[in-house]
């Protein structure tokens, strides 16, 4: 008899791996119960998967307890630790905040009286998806939030900037040249295309710098394949705060399905339709069947664009909003 | 079985908070304390009251109620509004394929919360 053989344990049919310490998961017990008899501190309510206060994060989580989540914390492998009992070991994020990283200044260019389109050049890996945000890190160690417009295929992070009076990061960056350094960390955020149906109909809607997220959405949409229309408006108060039109415009011709609009409070020309953003986006979209919205910019037009887009039909699960919040002094 | 279990569950309250909330916004009586609220937390905690009042699991508790309501004390929250909201959900529920006898017995227990819901 080899007593190697029989002393070792059997392997455990199920675990949940956090930290570099594994723990068992003995048979029907849920990973928030395994956690829980291993005394480790884990948030809970009704322990039957519609309150989400026991939401974890990990690697390939059983589908049964993504169910009730929103596709973008799906597709980031958040579930609900009462409703998971896995099959093998699952891996758990560890929930820490994400390292800074450097990033080299490619260019800073003035795409509007006061807005800056900035692309870094990451010198680590830097993983994200369209449409979500990192934080830009000043020297004095403020940091400020901007969403990123490009695709990880580009190669560079494309983060449009509103200089904002007395703006401690953003005058600052504005002022950066080429080939300077600057850190950042992340990526953040909910607001991101998710390919669960591609024939869905997008509606993207966003005023300022909400452009930049809505951007980095239509693309990943489209070079993942969408076949529903994507309707993009973009909001201002006049025509001249409205930025990157000829860039919206050529892809507007490469790809058939997405529809580029302008929409302006005052002074729109033949190139704007004209009115408040939330009524104007509502008459552009014609059938909110089947839809899904992204809604980006400062919080109060988000809020008001969740709200009247909510009330004309389109369902609160179907709804990404990414409401932009000023620094606080 | 629960009025939970029988109207469908967690994917049928998903839909049926929706017109809950559509249903609050557009009454003038109480849309006026849902004003620069953040929605996606509004219909996370109406959810969790519609599976509350169903018999469905929830973890709502007075306290949590109470809190999410002092605010408002001051704004002029009175019986009335609270009413409002009772009619609705029963409405909601009807909808959703609910008997007036159910609907009699949810307002029953939604009655209970009024206490907290007011700060008494």
């Amino acid at each position: 008899m080899n007593p190697d053989r029989t002393a070792r344990p059997a392997e455990p049919s199920s675990a949940i791996h956090l930290k570099g310490r594994t723990i068992p998961l003995a048979a029907g017990e849920s990973v928030l119960e395994g956690l829980e008899r291993a005394g480790i501190e884990a948030p809970s309510g009704c322990r039957a998967g519609t309150c989400c206060k026991c939401m974890l994060q990990g690697e390939d989580p059983p589908a049964m307890s993504q169910r009730s989540l929103r596709p973008t914390l799906r597709a980031q492998g958040f579930f609900l630790a009462c409703q998971a009992y896995p099959i093998g070991t699952l891996e758990l994020s560890s929930g820490e905040a994400p390292e800074p990283i450097d990033t080299v200044i490619q260019s800073v260019e003035a795409v509007a009286p006061d807005v800056a389109r900035i692309l870094l050049r990451p010198e680590d890996s830097f993983a994200f998806r369209p449409g979500q945000y990192l934080d830009v890190l000043h020297p004095s160690g403020a940091l400020r939030s901007y969403s990123i417009a490009s695709l990880p295929s580009d190669q560079v992070l494309e983060l449009h900037v509103r200089r904002i009076a007395n703006g401690l990061v953003s005058s600052w960056i504005h002022e950066q040249n080429e080939g300077q350094r600057v850190q950042i960390r992340g990526p953040f955020g909910q607001c991101f295309h998710v390919a669960d149906d591609e024939q869905k109909r997008l509606l993207l809607v966003g005023a300022g710098t909400g452009l930049a997220p809505l951007l980095g959405i239509a693309r990943d949409a489209l070079e993942q394949g969408h076949k529903g229309s994507i309707k993009l408006v973009h909001g201002g108060l006049q025509p001249d705060r409205l930025y990157m039109r000829p860039q919206l415009s050529e892809l507007a011709e490469t790809w058939p399905n997405l529809e580029v609009e302008h929409c302006v409070l005052r002074e729109a020309t033949e190139q704007e339709h004209e009115g408040p953003l939330d009524q104007v986006a509502i008459r552009l979209a014609g059938s909110l069947e089947n839809t899904r919205a992204f809604l980006c910019g400062d919080a109060e037009i988000v809020r008001l664009l969740q709200r009247s887009l909510f009330l004309a039909g389109i369902s609160s699960a179907e709804m990404f909003a990414d409401p932009f919040s000023p620094a606080s002094p | 079985m629960t009025l939970y279990e029988r109207l469908g569950g967690e994917p049928a309250f998903q839909a049926a908070v929706d017109d809950f909330y559509r249903r609050m916004l557009t009454d003038e009586r109480v849309s006026r304390f849902f004003d620069n609220v953040d929605m996606d937390g509004q219909i996370a905690k109406q959810k969790a009251f519609l599976t509350y009042v169903t018999g469905g699991p929830a973890a709502y508790t007075g306290k949590d109620m109470r809190k999410a309501h002092e605010h408002l004390w001051s704004k002029g929250l009175g019986d009335e509004h609270v009413d409002v909201v009772i009619e609705h959900l029963g409405a909601t529920l009807i909808d959703l394929g609910a008997k007036a006898e159910d609907v009699a017995e949810v307002a029953e227990l939604a009655e209970s919360v009024r206490k907290d819901v007011l700060g008494r």
